[in-house]
């Protein structure tokens, strides 16, 4: 800090300077301590009974065992945890896991192929491929729930127009109700973003590098797998936080696609419904939401310290 | 236990069968330079079981899987001779000799529900038009390829065409096998018209493919979820009935969109003008504009312009518009201005705040401690999300009882203490102390030349100023006299059915959520601003906040065009906080809540899709602007 | 140039071919549908339905084959009673039948439905939505002989739920009352008061009760999206008392405007009630505020002494409350001017998606009384012996599984003269789950008057 102009310092005295200078760290500690109010707030009400969530605020909770109500207690998560209804929430974790991973990968793998294809592989209207590819992120991805749930539980069959003939190009291979079927809409759903975000930082690789690869007779494939998903890994990291936390918290889409198949339900799915209808029982989701955000959390910390560098180079580099 | 066996063996057989395709199609065109009869046989086995799948997923042979299997060791045996045999005639004979079995195989095998009844106009018409496209492609190709090739390519296809698919299906087993055994000779003669490929040819396609390779995977599952749905969500766009019976009606939903009064409500316009919260916003930006031109041009420290742009005065000139944009927004009502109202919050805060965080904890104390707790929203769902703020966060109780809810509990206690006379009293007296420190400290720094000192001071003590006068004054929280009494009362706000401002209030929990996905990009932006720039800017004697705003934020200023997109993108699609908090009800419906309800709640497909379609065609200019200004900048 | 990528290209055509038919699909599927409902509901089977109701389900062996059941019911002890009570079924038979409960079923069946798959049989609770999956051909008629097992079990007041334009889609498998005002027996002993046999009665009762210093009502309307419901539930009754069945029937088939004056005198009755000075807990303007569920505290605690409430509402009673004579009780909501008794209820329809033997067997046994005194004890028994929350009216049920307080509110089902579905279920969604709850809550709040608030929902009547 001594690079900064001393004559700023010394008229102001030193205690002043100093108090200025704790300022920033005092609104940002001010900032996180907001911020993490709410899910205090989650937490805490998680250890407390069903009528005691009801009838005091979180930050009384130290007076539950004067009013007869237990805290802490573990009741909401033992309930939570030992749930039957849709299919039990240690069925749901797994499924969960089973949709994430699988929607976390493919598309990763298949974002970079097409990422590197746009960045690296000169073709006849690439910009204007890649501008579609991008642009499809506008699309409400809810409007291809029905279309997609269509072609998964009757196949895909195609009418010919004039020869009024109706050929099957897929038969139903009773995918409606299966986790496959969340990986496709997944991956399909993920692959703009994810093409849009790694594009950026692989387009930003240095060209030298690919340059002498060619000269030493690499082909695409090799310079791909051997250069440029190390260099990029970690854009790789970063996409498969956030990809992992969508299709982990993901409600909607698993939902749509499993319908009434209650074994392949993801852990979403059943701690919304142990709240039941009118929020009989809404008092659980509290514990059923830490439940769930622990592994995300897990996944965050595990892969943060690649994420950081990871997003720098793709959108900053010029 | 079975449970998690079967899903570690179903994930492990997704990734690896993926794994396998994509490198065994790589492996396998590297082959077409060296090997050619080995790629060949591949590539002939392939199609033969391509086109037999097809057939069998028809159900239109028997024995499916017998035959597709003789299908696949024909094509193979027809593509691995192919590889070898160089010389016309018997490239020809080879081909024609494959193609005839594989289709006496069809035809034989066919189920008599497949059996055309040969129509010879259809068969005229059908060959006629192939030879015709054959030889229009050969012509616009520029005769580049041969004739002969693509006029038999395109007689298989009309052959196919008129003799098989627009004829009747009651034949007889003897047309089926003339057909199908005269289409195989037709493509056999094609196939093997094709001259054998020299090395520098079989070299091109192994390269020449890579880029099919590559795009492939992701252009097939754009268009099978994005594309078609999106295809099928512009026409259903133009129908209007229930889900069986649709018929089209042109613009009928477009026209009831953008004619329903809830769309958009400018009736109210004038009183934006007449509002505390837009004459505030205008005292704010004079002050912040004025204060900033003054401090400019009598400091000197600046980097330049006539205009200091500091903490202070970019704090009271953001307020000043975020001020104003709610002046606006809680005045013109309805669906769209919502949408526009919710993108102005959330870009601006979450842009805001997020970069904010990010420059307050970079190289701070506890840095990642700091940013994994701004960022630990991100791991809740929005549903999850939505939950807690209606719950801990936004709750209102009758008077009588506690507010169990944050934010009413800390409005009821302000108004407890504004209308208790000591307590209001030593509040502002405490106030009243920090405002003069507040400009002792502006006033030292005003004399030693920091400007920035004077505009942070000058920005807080408006602030605490407003806040003394309202206690003293007026009266600020949540109480209100009793009706009958005169007492004062608690008087909670009951957050989410108050409008306008309860979108607001929503908005605040995607804000909540979003602000740590802004933060980590700009933590990850500025930390990869180059040291030697910063270090310039502090000898030429730059102050912190000059070098942030005149050196950090214009080299990250691409990221914040990104972080911005994706945000607008987001929030335009948002529809879950709205339907979990007020399922669109109270004045807080947003397009894709509406789009939700219509097509999903109500099934009107026709409805729905073309509200999809309004907020595609809203996002799509953000998105191509944005993505031809990056294109720009890395050509530049 | 030599270029020649033959062999290439015919591979790539064949992909093309692949994916420009899978293009065309898309378009063509909405064409499908555009032409003609028979495809679609070919695919359901509506096909073979003439066929199998001739056969006798009975007879025939049903081991192995598997059921799926979808609902709405989707907490612990509902959506595992109600698999308790299929198990029972089930095991008799050898066969499997699983209940999914989801969150939010009404919009994912409706998605289901239309993406072609459903499940085997779906519990719907609206006979709106009944009508509107009938007429799309996405379920179907149910055959002879299950009719005949519904009739057996359930009063006609009861199976007109599931019978769409004269024929029967949907059995009944459970009822809930709506006309019930919870209170406390002693305190109102306590108090001196008796209870109200009339309307007017209740209104002078109130009167009193607030003279006497005691707050009569608690009122809580707010629940998040749908605040407002209560409400409709209030003015839904009160119609009926005031202008009977048919008027109610016009009302909300929008025969007669929403904003009818019998209407908004029903409305202004309500708010006369609710913005009596004292006699609300909640006080006024803060009605709005106050959650639903959060009304079960104060009347346990004695803060209040009545409250209108559906029948689940024992589920958020304060853990331990007593219910029946000694602790919280409920009375008939009274007849109005015209003395008529008429109940205003809900309840829940199975419909089935498929046709076939096992389906047809599981849609009887839902109708009959064997599933809901199976349903009743297992919902009984994991609520711990406490009110379980689940009613039936099915005839020939077994009325010692029910607890006193339990059998009086099954005795005001099956003694109503009438019985009216919840109004705001049957009318469209935009007002039903829209202005309805939101006009309501406004005029609630004082923030509109009564005139303009029926005004607004007729003017949203779609």
């Amino acid at each position: 800090m001594t690079a900064l102009s001393p004559n700023v310092r010394r008229p102001l005295g030193d205690r002043i300077y100093k108090f200025l200078r704790s300022i920033p760290t005092w609104i940002l500690w001010i900032l996180v301590i907001m911020w993490t109010i709410p899910t205090t707030g989650l937490f805490i009400n998680s250890l407390r009974t069903r009528d005691a969530q009801r009838s005091s605020a979180f930050w009384m909770a130290w007076q539950d065992n004067a009013n007869g109500q237990q805290f802490p207690t573990l009741e909401n998560y033992q309930a939570v945890l030992g749930a039957e209804a849709t299919g039990g929430l240690t069925n749901g974790l797994i499924n969960s896991a089973a949709i994430a991973i699988v929607a976390t990968i493919i598309p990763i793998a298949i974002a970079a192929f097409a990422a590197y294809a746009f960045a690296w592989i000169d073709f006849k209207g690439r910009e204007w491929w890649f501008i579609g590819t991008v642009a499809l992120l506008a699309v409400p991805t809810q409007t291809s729930l029905i279309p997609l749930l269509q072609a998964y539980s009757r196949g895909v069959h195609v009418t010919i127009p004039i020869i009024d003939k109706t050929l099957t190009l897929i038969p139903d291979a009773g995918l409606a109700g299966t986790i496959p079927a969340v990986w496709l809409t997944h991956t399909g759903f993920a692959l703009p973003f994810a093409i849009f975000l790694l594009h950026n930082y692989i387009a930003g690789l240095p060209k030298d590098i690919f340059e002498s690869a060619y000269i030493d007779g690499a082909d695409h494939f090799k310079i791909f797998y051997k250069l440029v998903i190390p260099l990029s890994f970690p854009v790789l990291a970063a996409f498969a936080i956030f990809q992992f936390l969508w299709t982990w918290n993901d409600y909607l889409i698993a939902l749509t696609m499993i319908g009434g198949n209650r074994d392949a339900l993801p852990a979403t799915v059943v701690v919304a419904s142990l709240a039941g209808e009118f929020g009989l029982r809404e008092h659980l989701l509290t514990a059923g939401a830490f439940v769930i955000t622990i592994v995300p959390l897990i996944v965050f910390f595990a892969l943060q310290r690649f994420f950081v560098r990871g997003v720098t180079a793709g959108s900053v580099k010029g | 236990m079975d449970r998690v066996i079967a899903v570690v063996i179903g994930v492990v057989l997704a990734l690896g069968l993926s794994a396998i395709v994509f490198i065994g199609i790589n492996k396998l065109f590297d082959l077409s330079e060296k090997r050619f009869a080995i790629f060949n046989a591949v590539i002939g086995g392939v199609s033969g079981f391509v086109v037999f799948a097809l057939l069998w997923g028809n159900q239109m042979i028997v024995s499916p899987e017998i035959v597709t299997l003789m299908a696949t060791l024909i094509g193979a045996a027809t593509g691995f001779a192919l590889g070898l045999v160089k010389t016309r005639s018997g490239r020809l004979a080879v081909g024609v000799a494959g193609g005839l079995t594989l289709g006496l195989v069809a035809g034989s095998a066919t189920r008599s529900i497949a059996w055309p009844s040969i129509d010879p106009v259809a068969v005229v018409v059908g060959v006629a038009l192939g030879a015709g496209f054959g030889a229009l492609h050969w012509v616009i190709t520029r005769r580049r390829h041969s004739a002969r090739v693509l006029i038999l390519a395109w007689l298989s296809v009309g052959w196919l065409f008129g003799a098989w698919l627009a004829a009747d299906l009651d034949g007889s087993k003897a047309e089926v096998v003339f057909v199908a055994a005269v289409l195989g000779l037709l493509v056999g003669a094609w196939i093997g018209s094709v001259p054998y490929p020299d090395r520098l040819t079989r070299a091109s396609i192994a390269t020449g493919s890579r880029k099919y390779i590559f795009l492939a995977p992701a252009m097939f599952f754009i268009a099978a979820t994005l594309l078609v749905p999106l295809g099928r969500t512009i026409w259903l766009g133009f129908l209007t009935g229930t889900p069986t019976k649709l018929e089209f009606s042109g613009l009928e939903n477009y026209v009831s969109i953008f004619t329903d009064s809830g769309i958009i409500d400018v009736s109210d316009w004038t009183s934006i003008f007449t509002g505390r919260l837009f004459w505030s916003a205008v005292l704010l930006v004079v002050v912040g504009v004025g204060l900033g031109r003054w401090l400019g041009r009598s400091g000197g420290t600046g980097l330049g312009t006539g205009f200091s742009l500091s903490a202070g005065t970019g704090m009271l000139i953001g307020v000043g518009v975020i001020l104003g944009g709610f002046a606006f927004f809680t005045v013109i009502r309805g669906t769209i201005p919502n949408n526009l109202w919710w993108i102005f919050s959330v870009t601006v805060f979450s842009v805001g705040l997020g970069l904010a965080i990010a420059v307050l904890a970079d190289r701070s104390k506890g840095e990642n401690a700091a940013k994994s707790l701004i960022f630990l929203p991100l791991a809740i769902s929005f549903v999850g999300a939505s939950i807690i703020w209606r719950g801990p966060m936004y709750t209102a109780r009758p008077p009588s009882q506690d507010q169990t809810g944050v934010f009413n509990a800390i409005w009821v206690q302000v108004g407890e203490w504004s209308t208790s006379d000591t307590s209001s009293l030593v509040i502002s007296l405490g106030l009243l102390v920090i405002v003069a420190f507040a400009g002792y400290i502006g006033l030292r720094g005003w004399q030693s030349g920091n400007n920035a000192i004077l505009a942070g001071s000058v920005a807080i003590n408006l602030a605490l100023v407003w806040l003394v006068y309202r206690f003293l004054g007026p009266g600020i929280g949540g109480v209100i006299p009793d009706p009958i009494t005169g007492e004062p009362i608690p008087d909670p706000v009951i957050f989410l059915t108050s409008n306008p401002w309860n979108n607001f209030w929503m908005m605040l929990v995607f804000i909540w959520i979003q602000t740590g996905f802004a933060m980590v990009i700009f933590s990850a932006a500025i930390k990869a601003v180059p040291d030697d720039l910063l270090e310039a800017a502090r000898i030429d004697g730059a102050t912190e906040s000059q070098t942030f705003w005149k050196v950090t934020v214009p080299q990250i200023f691409p990221t914040i065009g990104v972080v911005a997109t994706t945000l607008i993108v987001t929030v335009l699609k948002v529809f879950d906080i709205p339907k979990v908090m007020t399922n669109g009800n109270f004045d807080t419906q947003v397009l894709a809540n509406e789009m939700w309800q219509r097509a999903f709640t109500e099934l009107n497909f026709g409805l729905g899709s073309a509200l999809a379609v309004v907020i595609f065609l809203g996002v799509l200019p953000i998105m191509y602007l944005n993505i031809r200004r990056m294109q720009r900048e890395r050509l530049g | 140039m030599k270029l020649q990528k033959h062999w290439f290209i015919a591979v790539l055509s064949v992909l093309a071919l692949v994916a420009s038919a899978c293009a065309t699909d898309e378009g063509g599927e909405a064409t499908t549908t555009t032409e003609g409902t028979t495809a679609t509901t070919a695919d359901a089977g509506t096909d073979t339905t003439e066929g199998s109701t001739d056969t006798t389900v009975d007879e025939m062996d049903l081991t192995g084959t598997e059921v799926t059941v979808f609902g709405s019911e989707s907490s612990d002890e509902e959506a595992g009673a109600m698999q308790d009570a299929l198990n029972v079924f089930a095991e008799a038979n050898g066969m499997t039948i699983t209940f999914t409960g989801a969150r939010d079923f009404s919009d994912q069946i409706n998605a289901q439905a239309a993406g072609g798959n459903p499940p085997d049989i779906a519990i719907i609770p609206q006979p709106g939505k009944v009508a509107d999956f009938a007429r799309e051909g996405f379920i179907l008629p149910l055959p002879d002989d299950v009719i005949a097992v519904l009739e057996e079990n359930w009063d006609p007041a009861f199976t007109v739920f599931g019978n769409v334009d004269g024929v029967q889609y949907g059995v009944n498998n459970k009822a809930d009352i709506k006309s019930l005002v919870w209170y406390s027996p002693t305190a109102f002993a306590d108090g001196g008061y008796a209870l109200p046999e009339s309307w007017d009665e209740l209104k002078t009762l109130t009167n009193t009760m607030i003279a006497d210093g005691n707050i009569p009502w608690c009122v809580g309307i707010e629940s998040g999206g749908a605040t407002g419901w209560p409400f409709t539930d209030w003015v839904e009754d009160l119609l009926l008392r005031y202008e009977g069945v048919d008027v109610y029937a016009q009302w909300w088939q929008h025969e007669i405007p929403f904003n009818d004056d019998r209407v908004k005198t029903v409305w202004n009755e309500v708010l006369g009630v609710w913005d009596t000075p004292g006699a609300v807990f909640a006080s006024e303007g803060s009605i709005a505020a106050t959650p639903f569920g959060a009304n079960g505290e104060p009347l346990a605690n004695g803060d209040c002494f009545m409250h209108r409430q559906a029948s689940f509402f024992s589920a958020f009673l304060p853990e331990g409350t007593v219910t029946g004579p000694d602790g919280i009780s409920v009375f008939y909501f009274p007849p109005g001017p015209t003395g008529a008794r008429p109940v205003l209820g809900g309840g829940t329809l199975p419909v089935a998606f498929r046709d076939a033997p096992e389906v047809w067997a599981v849609m009887k046994y839902y109708a009959s009384s064997e599933y809901a005194n199976n349903r009743q004890i297992a919902q009984q028994a994991r609520k711990g012996g406490e009110l379980s929350g689940f009613l039936s009216a099915a005839k020939n049920q077994d009325m010692n599984n029910y607890l006193p307080l339990e059998q009086v509110m099954i005795g005001f089902m099956l003694e109503a003269e009438t019985l009216s579905f919840d109004g705001s279920d049957l009318m469209p969604a935009a007002v039903g789950a829209g202005t309805f709850w939101t006009e309501g809550t406004s005029a609630v709040n004082g923030d509109s008057t009564v005139d303009d608030a029926t005004q607004a929902i007729e003017d949203s009547w779609p």
